[in-house]
């Protein structure tokens, strides 16, 4: 571990910045965090914020503007590692489910009112730029950012959790919320959260994208034996982790 | 083996009597059958097994192994506390004893006999199968326990004494368990309708194209291992403070040989890069690699890796199929 300290960013391009905040809701740790670091530069909290070069760059949103891709290129050219945070940085999230539905089913709503606006198509930033590492969710757990944070001042590398949702949910003693009809996509998606939302009663909707090792052919017959129809499934697939799941058109259709 | 006769009427006094004396953990029913602490002999369940394992009390789902601070280590203080285990099945019992053979022979390990040693097993034996997923008479189980209650007659129970720590808690309450010429027979022993896996010797299937249907069915959502009784594979991680990257703790996790990140190594190779692979392995280790170094089988067949399995993956039926199709050949 070299003396000086690791120079960090924190930035948001299209979103709803609760990614960022999943960061400062690490409160217990989060000024011993921030000293572990040169945070030169985090926009949401900070004055000033050079970004003339970067260690870690960690971007949260999505491109939805060429302003964005603008902002995005220039931290990928500043940064030696580029990590994507949360789920509209790594996966689309909620805003790329704009994909699967019609142009003229939402652009009289906005777009054609305000003609300075520019309708671009929303997209994750590795579509755009090459993204090293990814901490996923909607939003990101603050433990898997804090633990990524203290993992790469050591000289760590970090690990993807590939583990599926289900690990976490068994360990902490939930019934299986497919045994009671319930839509849970927790056995395709990745862990890392916890299993926080059937810890409460509801089923996983996917935030955390798929896994490497998931069986969605599977998935989608588990699925359409409980009774939920091709609509039904292709939009909960879809709403979090549409653009990641590139193969799942040809599997509907089967 | 001694024998001892609890009348019906003082079952309820008995337990108050056992709750009195130190904390006793049964399964208890709410949505679904667990283990709990209980308070009250009616909050004791006897009416089905519980759906998940007992062995989160003694191989705990987090434990810390260590802490340390500036390469100095310390061991957290190990508490034993007093318990009792009222109403484990046979299967549960037998699991108990094998991950006895893991963590108190083969290797010494604290947490886990800080956890065990100073506990009690009561057991409570099935007059018939509990679930239509039950084995356990495939499974050539043992006697194992401390006491074991049979509910063969009207008015009592008969309860045989298992152990040293049997005789203890069969002289601690000797005021409801007393002497009886009565015996539990072998054939009263049996736990009719839980045999239905003939014969468990899986040595020459390894390649068998029959294991595929149940391939294709695993979602590798490691319902089976958390589930099981008996599996005791764990994962170990470091976890450092912000305040000083020297200072943290090493904790033991449950995981699972369903997952790639199981096998994963060094460079990210993964061993056991297939679902089949990976798939074979639980049921291999359960029937086939623990017996060759315990001569016993892991596998107590309760059954719980097929009723929790959210596709109901029955590797019973899947054995048999293989076996019925290799005696027709």
């Amino acid at each position: 571990m070299s003396e000086e300290k690791l120079k960090v960013g924190f930035y948001g391009i299209t979103g709803c910045a609760g990614c960022l905040l999943s960061f400062i809701f690490n409160e217990d740790e989060l000024l011993d965090l921030v000293k572990l670091v040169d945070l030169k530069a985090f926009p949401f909290v900070k004055e000033v914020n050079p970004s003339d070069s970067f260690d870690y760059v960690f971007v949260e949103g999505l491109v939805a503007s060429n302003e964005d891709l603008k902002v995005l290129k220039e931290l990928r050219e500043n940064s030696k590692f580029l990590v994507s945070l949360g789920a509209c940085a790594s996966t689309g999230c909620v805003p790329a489910y704009r994909h699967y539905t019609l142009k003229e089913n939402y652009e009289h709503l906005l777009y054609k009112k305000i003609k300075e606006l520019e309708d671009v198509n929303p997209t994750p930033v590795d579509m755009h730029v090459k993204v090293d590492y990814y901490i996923p969710g909607c939003p990101p757990s603050k433990e898997e950012i804090k633990t990524f944070i203290k993992k790469i001042v050591r000289g760590l590398q970090p690990k993807p959790n590939d583990n599926p949702v289900c690990v976490e949910c068994r360990r902490n003693g939930n019934e299986c919320l497919l045994e009671h009809g319930k839509p849970c996509l927790g056995p395709i998606t990745a862990g890392g959260c916890n299993s926080v939302c059937i810890n409460g009663g509801f089923e996983c909707w996917g935030c955390r994208g798929p896994t490497t090792d998931m069986n969605l052919d599977l998935m989608i017959k588990i699925l359409k034996s409980k009774g939920f129809d091709d609509k039904f499934i292709q939009d909960r697939l879809t709403t979090f982790a549409g653009l990641k799941l590139p193969m799942l058109e040809k599997i509907m259709k089967k | 083996m001694e024998t001892l006769l609890l009348e019906k009427k003082d079952y309820e006094a008995f337990i108050t009597a056992l709750i009195n004396w130190c904390e006793v953990i049964s399964p208890v029913k709410k949505e679904v059958v667990r283990f709990k602490k209980i308070k009250n002999p009616s909050d004791v369940y006897l009416g089905k097994n519980s759906f998940f394992p007992v062995k989160e009390f003694f191989f705990r789902k987090k434990e810390t192994i260590f802490k340390f601070k500036n390469n100095k280590i310390s061991i957290p203080k190990l508490e034993s506390p007093k318990r009792i285990f009222f109403g484990l099945r046979k299967c549960d019992l037998n699991a108990i004893s094998h991950q006895d053979k893991v963590f108190m022979e083969t290797v010494k390990d604290p947490y886990y006999i800080s956890q065990r040693k100073n506990s009690y097993l009561i057991g409570y034996h099935c007059n018939e199968a509990p679930s239509k997923y039950c084995f356990c008479e495939s499974m050539r189980l043992k006697d194992f326990f401390d006491l074991m209650l049979y509910d063969k007659h009207k008015d009592f129970f008969l309860v045989e004494v298992g152990s040293e720590k049997g005789k203890t808690l069969a002289k601690k309450f000797g005021k409801y368990l007393k002497r009886t010429d009565n015996k539990v027979s072998l054939e009263e022993k049996k736990i009719p309708g839980a045999d239905r896996l003939p014969d468990s010797n899986i040595k020459d299937l390894y390649d068998n194209p029959g294991w595929q249907e149940g391939v294709d069915k695993c979602l590798s959502c490691t319902a089976c291992t958390a589930l099981c009784p008996t599996c005791y594979c764990f994962d170990l991680k470091d976890e450092v403070k912000a305040r000083n990257l020297s200072e943290g703790e090493r904790v033991r996790n449950w995981s699972s040989c369903q997952l790639k990140e199981f096998t994963m190594v060094a460079g990210s190779h993964v061993f056991r890069e297939k679902r089949e692979e990976r798939f074979k392995h639980r049921i291999y280790h359960q029937l086939d690699y623990f017996r060759e170094k315990y001569d016993v089988d892991l596998c107590t067949g309760c059954g719980r890796c097929i009723e929790g399995c959210p596709t109901r993956i029955d590797f019973v039926d899947i054995i048999n199929r293989m076996k019925q199709d290799k005696a027709k050949q």
